[in-house]
């Protein structure tokens, strides 16, 4: 857990710090590419989600777990 | 006991169904998209010879400029189902999951907030979730602070008894983005949750003392993750990605999984390709077999420790006029095609394509 609160800290600190920069709405040509997204396709990535969930126990985590015998 | 237990859920599941204020689904804050209806399909194929066809539609529409609806809908179809159905049904099972959700988002100013559900049913399982987020943007957008909460009351059956189940998973995070440059974004996401009730999977049986008897494990779980992620424009039109989660809960699995990315822009494609690695450890009760009188075990390979690779191609087209001469301009076609491989010897290929049409801002 330590580790976990660690990595947490150095991300948030990493980002707030660097987020001091401003970048102004004409100047995000590049930031508004499809390939820059977190999450461009949803759908893509939620199909995803469901079958690595169904093989990782470390997936998932949203609560939605599928259980049938077809994924086991 | 079930009973028991479904009439203290219920009213538990209804208030955070009401309550609910926002959306989040699969660890992505629901944000308003463009209004746009996609179809896809998705096809899945592994090493046990299991079959998954599974087709979906997602339809966002805004109701007003500050009003939008986003629903899902989808059906899972499983043919030739796997190794723990064979050992009953020597011809196979097959097995069907529908699942439908659906959130309405709402903007004030720099704030977005939604709520909404998912229902799943399946031959053994039903799902039914509750789902809440908010998230606000700072700095002209170059910040944006998320955090959300979801309810899950999860009834597996317990096949081949008409028995069924019960387990509650509650789940809660905070995430950042942040714009660092004009060429560069990144996040931060910390997830929570616990779940409680039966845990175990009904249709894997462990070796204790030379018997084949269902696992039992321990009905109270607490998962935590960390994930940090980066999108960084390189010159000539091209893109890379770059993601860290770490996962421990308090059955002593933890994990560590990475994945790097690379897109392209050639003149109406994007095409990509990343690879991710998880590697994770055992639960603390795992063991190939036992003997004894043990007090939890379990045959499930998803406490296994394992290593898994994953390899994914991607290729999106987006013509600059009309697709296919009908469809309105700014609509697209996407092609998937994933590998995955881990060491259990567990092998899988999934074959996803879809398209997306803009729809018109009300």
């Amino acid at each position: 857990m330590r580790r976990l609160t660690i990595a947490l800290a150095l991300g948030l600190g990493v980002v707030s710090v660097a987020g001091c920069a401003t970048v102004e709405p004409w100047q995000r040509d590049r930031l508004a590419n499809p390939a820059m997204q977190f999450d461009p396709d949803g759908g893509f990535a939620a199909f995803r989600a469901h079958w690595q969930e169904a093989r990782e126990g470390a997936s998932g985590g949203a609560g939605l777990q599928g259980g049938g015998c077809g994924c086991k | 006991m079930a009973a028991s237990r479904t009439t203290r859920i219920a009213p538990l599941l209804g208030a955070a169904l009401l309550t609910s204020v926002l959306l989040k689904s699969h660890g992505a804050v629901a944000q308003q998209q463009d209004p746009s209806l996609n179809i896809q399909f998705h096809g899945f194929t592994d090493s046990r010879s299991v079959t998954v066809l599974s087709p979906a539609a997602d339809l966002d529409q805004d109701f007003t400029d500050r009003t939008s609806l986003r629903m899902r809908f989808g059906l899972d179809a499983v043919s030739a189902a796997s190794d723990s159905c064979i050992r009953c049904h020597p011809q196979g099972a097959n097995n069907q999951r529908k699942y439908v959700n659906a959130s309405v988002i709402r903007k004030y100013g720099d704030t977005s907030l939604s709520m909404g559900g998912e229902f799943s049913q399946e031959s053994f399982y039903q799902a039914t979730t509750g789902l809440t987020s908010v998230s606000r943007t700072f700095n002209k957008a170059n910040t944006t602070v998320a955090g959300g909460y979801s309810f899950s009351w999860n009834r597996p059956n317990l096949h081949p008894s008409d028995f069924n189940e019960s387990q509650i998973a509650q789940n809660t995070f905070v995430a950042l983005t942040q714009t660092l440059t004009r060429w560069t974004t990144a996040q931060v996401d910390y997830e929570f949750s616990g779940v409680t009730g039966y845990q175990s999977n009904p249709f894997l049986r462990a070796n204790v003392d030379g018997l084949l008897i269902v696992g039992v494990v321990p009905e109270k779980r607490l998962r935590r993750s960390v994930t940090l992620r980066v999108r960084q424009a390189l010159p000539g039109n091209t893109y890379l990605d770059a993601d860290y989660r770490r996962y421990k809960d308090d059955w002593d699995l933890t994990a560590n999984t990475y994945s790097l990315g690379l897109s392209h822009n050639f003149p109406q494609w994007l095409f990509s390709g990343t690879f991710r690695r998880h590697q994770q450890t055992g639960a603390y009760f795992y063991a190939p077999s036992y003997t004894g009188s043990p007090t939890y075990f379990t045959a499930d390979f998803r406490l296994f420790p394992f290593t898994s690779n994953l390899y994914t191609a991607r290729a999106v087209y987006v013509p600059n006029g009309q697709l296919f001469g009908i469809l309105p301009t700014g609509a697209g076609l996407t092609f998937q095609y994933e590998f995955y491989d881990a060491t259990t010897g567990f092998q899988a290929a999934t074959f996803s394509t879809g398209f997306k049409v803009p729809l018109k801002r009300r």
